[in-house]
């Protein structure tokens, strides 16, 4: 029987090789684009969970207020885990980490290595990295201690032992020893790096004062925490003890730090304090759901495509009763046919997500798997979705073609009943509701990204051209070397730029606000020269620039943006002028104040900012260049640097370009959306075509009488056409308000957004109808042009 | 064998209440071969629908070798059905998908025959119709002629008691016509009892007896040739 059954199915399947190729394609299609989603999902969801004790392992982090403002940071104090990890012992031990970019030297070449990473001695013992060579307990106490992952003592020593070898770092200007050497980390961690440096190399070596310092939030700090801690009590007691030991400070700088605590696995996916903008959980639930979306429009195609044609087995229905069979044994046969369809289209799937994993990895610009097979559990999650979809979707085309009545069906004369055709219409709705919403929000997330592309920034980010120099020593021979090219309008120095490059750092500030009271707030730090303003075009609206020719420029003058004004509550700008600060052991006057402009990507409020003078150092060299001659003016900085700064790697960046880098995220985001939404509606319009010639052969005959009582060709489209432009009307108005709902929620992210206007949704619905009716008039178009006496007689 | 007392159908569209069937009564004997005449919409369809136990009368009784069978629902009648009954139509309704032995094979199948006896009874069928030759051809490779042969094979292979035919020579030419006729006849010669709906005289003539009926009820009877039942001369 089972034979016979799966004969009959594959000669089916041959024997209508379009609409095979259409119902396994779609599926199949479907099913790879869901599995490749799958593969992201769990790549976000593995964040951090590589580690032996992540159940226990907490990052520690800071809660401040002052009296203008609250900031919830990702960083803590250097002095803070010394204070509490003796005094609690639920807390079994911690380490800071900071983030480093470190320059390496091979030979006489210079590497900037971005996976670099300093921590305390603890790193090893707490996230259990396997450490091949050295002690783990050891190997980053001494300062100036270097551990190497493989690869980086792959590229530094080769296939030498690298324990106890010297690099030279930071410029040259110290030599570490290379103590360890541990596997590789993977991806997925916040903690991925090539470079491990001893923490002590800063608190021993380069800023001693920085283990007793107070207030200096910069490295980040994890907690290994023993088994079973309450840490709601934890965190509350180390709160009581800190203000003990901190309260008067924390008083007299009017300044309030609460600690917490948060679990390592939930730091990615559900901190608000890290990375810019919204926790990663939330593009989880888009892809989880634009998968569900996909496998639904797929499934909804497989059931309507089967449906359909379930009319040409109705014959076969009809005999196979006559001759015995009963319902029970044909809806086995028709479920048994949908399983091989979908089996069929699992390994088709597979393959294809196999062959576009690649494309797909390159899409979300990260490796987000290396194979398909790297993990079974998926492909047997999979296989069973696939069977489930089988199932499901089987069954309906079963129970309506197994209830057909042998005599109609024989006769050749039954039509399928009207709860069949409401159901398939109502399926399509669902079907192309879902594409509009798909559609929608590709329109949406595209609108707000060519917002934040082209909003006024406030600033000028044009042929500026950044040179990284890592505070060369030689930086001033190289800029006065510069300064000879004509192409070379201006040169400026500074430590950041808008955008986060160079060093960008966040001062706690005391300024003097409109009642003539110090007030506390923390304020973005830009060092610059004299330049600087002009070559950005940031507008000054009171006060002056730094002057070179006022030595008291350098230590006792400051410039500030609005946003500090505002806060200070000075009525304007002119007002702040003269007003008296206190920042990193700087202080004197503001003596300008700049209008505000966005340093950083438009999902940010603009916040406080402030520049000081230092026309000698800076790391970042800001060459404003002519449009004219631009590679060889690129050619020249690069030969001039070589003769400079031989020994620092040659890094440079156009500012426009890379202020842009900082919605990579999100542009990466939203082609991978564009890309399913793309393949939604696609799949959707495979069922649309399928259902249309459904349609369209149900009602050859009428269509047959209509030409010969004299309907036109176009009026006979238009009729086929109408019923199903409705059911995307229909889809239409479901999808506007779930779209709203969606993409309104998603823009809250960010701080400057566009507004939803009307025509996103038109624009939307026009789409879809446009896509619905191409797709349609073809098979209408094809029964309208046909022989109407063919059609008649064939009855 | 067959007795039918007072059947009754109805056919209920929206608006309009068709009566196919009215109170209609007859028997059939077994190994009798019966033809049943009228014209088009007298009902002989649906009779042929409700005696091969494809459908349920409305009213009235049906006792199918002694067993009341009005009312009986589709599992029991598909259960009655397979074991019992053949059927060969106009359009002769083979699968298109399946090969000529396949099809015949389908109703073994469905009874639950193992492999090996149902190659040896199709084999054997084939070979009785002559259209072994043609075992692995589908369908549509074959001539009208030899599509109703298969047909004929495939509502005998289970060895039915009874042969329900629709217009059997409806579709064929006359020559095809006679053979299947002739064919009819010999598995009725051998004790298969026929009913055969048919608007040929020519045809008609091969049975034992002809019914005639308009608007769902019998109108005449003619009986062509005495049937003697063979129970009743034993």
């Amino acid at each position: 029987m089972l034979k016979n059954y799966f004969k009959i199915a594959f000669r089916n399947l041959w024997r209508h090789k379009g609409f095979s190729i259409l119902n396994i394609g779609g599926l199949a299609v479907g099913m790879a684009a869901a599995f490749l989603i799958m593969l992201y999902v769990g790549f976000e969801l593995s964040y951090d969970t590589m580690f032996p004790k992540k159940e226990r392992i907490y990052m520690l982090v800071s809660d401040i207020k002052t009296p203008s403002d609250s900031y919830q940071i990702p960083v803590i104090d250097w002095s803070v885990l010394e204070k509490i990890t003796p005094r609690f012992p639920e807390i079994e031990t911690s380490t800071r980490i900071m983030d480093l970019s470190l320059s390496i030297q091979k030979g006489t070449e210079n590497f900037q290595e971005k996976r670099s990473l300093a921590a305390d001695s603890t790193f090893f013992q707490i996230f259990g990295i396997k450490l091949l060579k050295g002690n783990p307990n050891e190997a980053l106490r001494a300062p100036l201690s270097l551990v190497l992952s493989e690869t980086g003592a792959r590229k530094y020593f080769g296939s030498e032992n690298p324990i106890g070898k010297r690099l030279k770092i930071m410029n040259g200007e110290y030599t570490a020893q290379v103590t360890g050497v541990m596997e590789d980390l993977p991806h997925n961690t916040q903690i991925e790096a090539d470079y491990l440096l001893s923490i002590s190399t800063y608190t021993q070596i380069i800023d001693p004062s920085l283990d007793t310092s107070w207030a200096n939030y910069e490295p980040r700090g994890y907690v290994l925490l023993a088994e079973n801690t309450n840490t709601e009590n934890l965190v509350s007691k180390i709160n009581t003890y800190l203000d003990e030991v901190d309260g008067d400070k924390m008083k007299a700088a009017n300044l309030f730090v609460k600690q917490d605590l948060e679990l390592i696995t939930d730091v990615y996916l559900h901190s608000t304090r890290i990375g810019n903008g919204s926790p990663n959980i939330g593009k989880v639930y888009i892809f989880s759901l634009i998968a569900v979306f996909i496998l639904l429009i797929a499934g909804i195609n497989f059931i309507n495509l089967t449906t359909a044609r379930s009319v040409e087995r109705a014959k076969e229905v009809g005999i196979r009763k006559v001759v015995g069979a009963q319902k029970k044994q044909l809806m086995l046969q028709f479920v048994g046919e949908s399983l091989i369809v979908t089996l069929l289209a699992f390994f088709l799937g597979i393959a294809i997500a196999t062959l576009a994993l690649p494309y797909f990895n390159a899409l979300a610009g990260q490796t987000v798997a290396s194979g398909i097979f790297i993990n079974w559990s998926y492909i047997a999650l999979f296989f069973g979705i696939a069977l489930a979809m089988g199932l499901a979707a089987g069954t309906y085309p079963a129970l309506v073609l197994s209830s057909f009545r042998p005599v109609s069906v024989l006769k050749g004369k039954f039509s399928t009943t009207r709860s069949g055709a409401f159901l398939r219409k109502g399926l399509v709705v669902g079907q192309f509701s879902l594409s509009i919403v798909l559609i929608i929000g590709t329109l949406v997330m595209y609108n707000q990204m060519h917002f934040m592309q082209n909003q006024d920034l406030g600033f000028v980010k044009d042929r500026l051209l950044i040179l990284d120099t890592d505070n060369d020593p030689k930086q001033q021979l190289l800029s006065d070397h510069l300064k000879t090219n004509p192409n070379i309008i201006s040169i400026g120095k500074a430590s950041t730029v808008p955008g986060g490059g160079g060093n960008k750092s966040s001062a706690l500030s005391l300024m003097e606000n409109s009642q003539g009271q110090d007030q506390t707030l923390t304020a973005d730090r830009y060092i610059i020269d004299e330049n600087y303003l002009d070559q950005l075009d940031i507008k000054l609206l009171a006060g002056r620039n730094f002057s070179r020719e006022l030595a008291s420029d350098s230590t006792q003058a400051i410039i500030v943006n609005e946003k500090v004004v505002d806060l200070l509550g000075y009525a304007n700008a002119e007002e702040a002028i003269g007003a008296s600060f206190d920042q990193w052991g700087r202080n004197g006057q503001i003596i300008g104040v700049v209008e505000n402009f966005h340093a950083e990507s438009l999902k940010r409020e603009i916040g406080p900012l402030s520049f000081v003078f230092d026309p000698k150092q800076s790391r970042l060299l800001t060459l404003k260049v002519a449009a004219t001659d631009l590679s060889r003016t690129l050619n020249f900085v690069e030969d001039s640097w070589k003769q400079f700064l031989p020994n620092t790697r040659f890094e440079y960046y156009f500012l426009d370009e890379f202020f842009d880098r900082q919605y990579r995220s999100e542009q990466r985001f939203n082609n991978l959306f564009l890309s399913f939404a793309v393949l939604a509606i696609f799949i959707s319009c495979l069922g649309l075509l399928g259902l249309a010639s459904y349609s369209t052969k149900q009602r050859r005959r009428e269509i047959g009488i209509r030409k010969i009582v004299g309907a036109s060709v176009p009026g006979i489209v238009n009729l086929l056409s109408k019923e199903f432009i409705k059911l995307v009307g229909i889809a239409f108005l479901i999808a506007v308000p779930v779209a709203w709902f969606g993409m309104h929620k998603w823009l809250q992210d960010f701080a400057y957004r566009i507004e939803l206007s009307w025509w996103i949704f038109a624009l939307a619905g026009l789409l879809a109808i446009g896509i619905a009716m191409l797709t349609v008039s073809f098979q209408a178009i094809k029964a309208a042009i046909a022989n109407p006496v063919k059609a008649i007689r064939t009855e | 064998m067959i007795k039918i007392t007072d059947l009754e159908k109805y056919y209920a569209t929206e608006e309009v209440r068709t009566i196919a069937l009215n109170k209609l009564s007859f028997q059939v004997q077994e190994g009798e071969f019966v033809a049943v005449m009228g014209p088009s919409g007298c009902g002989k369809s649906t009779l042929l629908n409700i005696l091969g136990l494809l459908d349920d009368p409305d009213g009235g009784s049906f006792i199918f070798n002694g067993i009341e069978v009005a009312g009986f629902n589709e599992r029991k009648r598909a259960d009655l059905r397979k074991h019992n009954i053949g059927f060969v139509f106009q359009s002769f309704n083979l699968i298109d998908e399946l090969t000529v032995f396949e099809n015949v094979e389908l109703p073994l199948i469905y009874t639950g025959v193992k492999p090996a006896e149902r190659k040896k009874r199709v084999d054997e069928v084939l070979e009785k119709m002559q259209i072994m030759h043609r075992r692995k051809h589908f369908p549509q490779q074959l001539s009208g002629g030899q599509q109703q042969r298969v047909a004929v094979a495939r509502a005998v292979v289970n060895n039915p008691k009874l042969i329900l035919a629709d217009e059997p020579t409806g579709n064929l030419d006359s020559s095809n016509g006679n053979e299947v006729m002739d064919l009819l006849t010999e598995l009725n010669e051998a004790g298969t009892t026929i009913i055969m709906v048919t608007h040929s005289e020519h045809d008609a003539k091969y049975s034992h007896r002809i019914i005639r009926m308009l608007d769902g009820q019998k109108v005449t009877e003619n009986v062509l040739t005495e049937y003697k039942s063979k129970t009743l001369e034993v």
